[in-house]
């Protein structure tokens, strides 16, 4: 990687200022206000619908918000056209030129903005290297294989060296596997370019994976932005958590608050600490959210947390998820990480106790 | 030899048989409908013409070929070349080459906006398109009749509207037969087009849009080569009938611009000259292929284009 594309900076802070968009009587966004910070790699999260990806069209110009603006480096942009912006898209089915070249689709863009012939070959060289496609240049874009195809559309937008590379869903049509080596690649990319990139994805793992930060939609409303680990473990409200990874829901009442942290009582009696959103003062009864792979299960004991019969388990590989019913009749899953010796110790219909440590549960926003 | 290979040897002549009896239909009619009269037509034309018009049999000459372009001059006996012949045979080229364009340049807006309706409402606009196939050609000829004619529908207008003094002379001149022949082929300009544009993937103008490309750039580099199949077909539907067109020349163009297709038709009728007017639908026949390949040969070539 040459010197120049490791130091670019750039900008490419992008700004959604109070964008609401409505089709007809449907209101896809509602309301969203955003703050993308130069090269980071921000990901909207969702599931189908949620207004993502018409969010990453308003970026693009591809749509007008019906409300608000959109910034780029604090300039408007909300009134430019596509070609206006510099900002360049990698399509969900990749869109490439099937009349073209390789070589020709990644130039596309530079060609278009007039660049002479000679700094449009050594670019799309780079490219081509940049996604190890060197000297597949002259094949046609439609006998290459989907990852392949992936990576074209990859190096066609970043060919015009856009301040903010918009991706929507880049990695859905993949098998397993590319779509693994595929995030560490645009890992690396975006690490390398020093671009700012926006990944729309209903995949929480990939935006887990890759993510420097992520925003959680649903029904065209940001409900959580955050770093991975603040999403996961610290999850706002009820819909975060379930919609990244499996949580356990418990009902418990609030007994007191300090220092940022709740001493909370469970139904089985047992009070525990729990972390709250900063913007929430706990009290009452609440929910409190606990990841199975932070909750212990054993012989019940005086001092266990919960109590419960488990109702089933699940042999899954790597761990064993056992499923209890807890007295007070809730279903409450423990994730345990398996050893060589096989077995998880326990049988269905066996009574076990449930414990965890002081700081892995969260008090979720009603 | 054996009794079982006997018996798959017998089995693969049944096969073979069955399978010639199962095509014979339609071999019968490629025979009789297409090939046949053409090898009769081929044999006219190397016929000498009757003296009340058909052929006299098994008398051959290629005088029916050598009078396509050339003629015998009446005092020495010297072959000329038949300004006529060549004069009425370039104007047909011309005009059939230019209602292709004028088709094309009117059909593809047309086509476009149809493909980016919405689903329900394209067949509407598609049934739109072909109302006109309703109505017979020569009937639809001499309605463009009355539109363009001296006392027609668009000089009263224009006149009227004091845009001019005098009526505009249209018909009976090649801009008559170019904007007849526009008028009845656009329907097959248009349907091609719209075939092939309703595939395109309208996510390719967007990924142009998004690559900096301009609304004339994207046209011209993403849309057009992309729907070259439809611009190829639609262009040979209407350059094929045009060349051979035979009503409208013979109702728009009047005697002075005179079409290949009415030259055809003389020459079987009273010029009572068949050889010459075989020849001639041979030579109509070949002018179609040569242009086929050409255009074809050219269009693929641009297909692999370069950005």
């Amino acid at each position: 990687m040459t010197e120049s594309r490791t130091t670019a900076a750039h900008g490419g802070a992008i700004g959604l200022h109070g964008i609401k968009k409505w089709f007809g009587n449907f209101q896809a966004v509602d309301n969203v206000t955003l703050d993308i910070r130069p090269n980071e790699f921000f990901t909207l999260l969702g599931p189908s619908g949620c207004g993502k990806t018409t969010l990453l069209r308003m970026i693009a110009g591809f749509e007008m918000p019906t409300e608000g603006q959109v910034l780029l480096d604090g300039a408007d942009i909300s009134g430019l056209l596509p070609n206006q912006r510099p900002v360049n898209t990698v399509f969900q089915n990749y869109a490439l030129f099937p009349h073209l070249t390789v070589a020709e689709n990644i130039g596309f863009g530079l060609k278009m903005l007039g660049r002479s012939k000679a700094e449009i070959t050594s670019v799309v060289n780079d490219m081509l290297k940049l996604v190890h496609l060197d000297g597949r240049g002259h094949n046609p874009v439609t006998q290459l294989s989907g990852g392949q195809q992936q990576r074209v559309a990859l190096a066609r937008a970043l060919a015009p060296r856009p301040k903010v590379l918009l991706l929507d869903e880049p990695l859905s049509a993949l098998d397993l596997k590319l779509r693994k080596s595929m995030q560490i690649e645009l890992k690396r990319l975006q690490l390398e370019t020093g671009i700012t990139f926006v990944f729309v994805t209903h995949d929480q793992e990939e935006a887990l994976t890759m993510s420097d930060r992520i925003a959680v939609m649903s029904a065209g409303t940001v409900r959580q932005v955050g770093s991975p680990w603040d999403i996961y473990d610290r999850p706002a409200e009820r819909f975060v958590a379930d919609f990244i990874g499996e949580t356990n829901f418990l009902s418990a009442d609030v007994v007191s608050v300090a220092d940022n942290r709740a001493r909370v009582r469970l139904s089985s009696g047992a009070e525990i600490s729990a972390s709250f959103p900063a913007d929430v003062t706990p009290s009452g009864s609440v929910t409190v959210v606990v990841r199975p792979e932070h909750a212990r299960a054993g012989a019940p004991t005086d001092t266990s947390a919960l109590r419960g019969v488990v109702h089933d388990i699940v042999y899954l590989g790597t761990d064993t998820h056992v499923h209890v019913h807890l007295d007070d009749g809730t279903a409450f899953m423990v994730r345990q990480q398996n050893a060589r010796s096989g077995h998880c110790g326990f049988s269905k219909g066996d009574t076990v106790g449930i414990d965890f440590s002081d700081d892995v549960a969260q008090i979720l926003r009603d | 030899m054996n009794g079982a290979e006997q018996v798959a040897i017998e089995a693969r002549k049944q096969d073979i048989r069955s399978r010639w009896l199962l095509s014979a239909p339609a071999l019968i009619i490629i025979f009789v409908a297409a090939i046949g009269p053409l090898f009769v037509m081929l044999l006219y034309s190397f016929l000498v013409k009757g003296d009340y018009g058909d052929v006299k049999p098994w008398e051959f000459s290629l005088d029916g070929w050598t009078s396509v372009f050339f003629q015998r001059d009446i005092f020495d006996d010297t072959l000329g070349l038949a300004d006529a012949h060549v004069s009425i045979i370039w104007r047909s080229i011309q005009l059939s080459f230019f209602t292709t364009i004028l088709t094309l340049i009117l059909g593809f807006p047309t086509a476009y906006f149809i493909a980016t309706r919405p689903p329900h409402t394209r067949e509407i606009w598609v049934f739109l398109v072909t109302i006109p196939f309703w109505t017979n050609l020569l009937i639809r000829t001499f309605a463009m009749q009355q539109v363009i004619r001296n006392e027609g529908l668009l000089n009263n207008a224009l006149i009227w509207l004091g845009i001019i003094k005098s009526p505009l002379q249209i018909i009976y001149t090649d801009t008559a037969n170019l904007l007849g022949m526009t008028y009845v082929y656009l329907p097959l300009m248009v349907l091609p087009l719209y075939a092939s544009i309703e595939k395109l993937d309208f996510r390719l103008v967007e990924a142009g849009y998004d690559l900096y490309a301009t609304r004339f750039q994207v046209l011209r580099k993403i849309v057009i080569p992309l729907v070259k199949p439809g611009i190829i077909a639609g262009s040979i539907l209407v350059f094929i009938p045009s060349l051979g067109a035979y009503v409208i020349p013979r109702v728009l163009g009047g005697g002075k611009n005179m079409m290949l297709g009415n030259l055809i038709e003389m020459q079987f009728g009273a010029g009572r000259n068949w050889p010459l007017g075989a020849a001639m639908s041979i030579t109509l026949m070949i002018l179609v292929m040569v242009a086929l390949i050409v255009y074809v040969r050219n269009a693929s070539r641009g297909g692999s284009g370069h950005v």
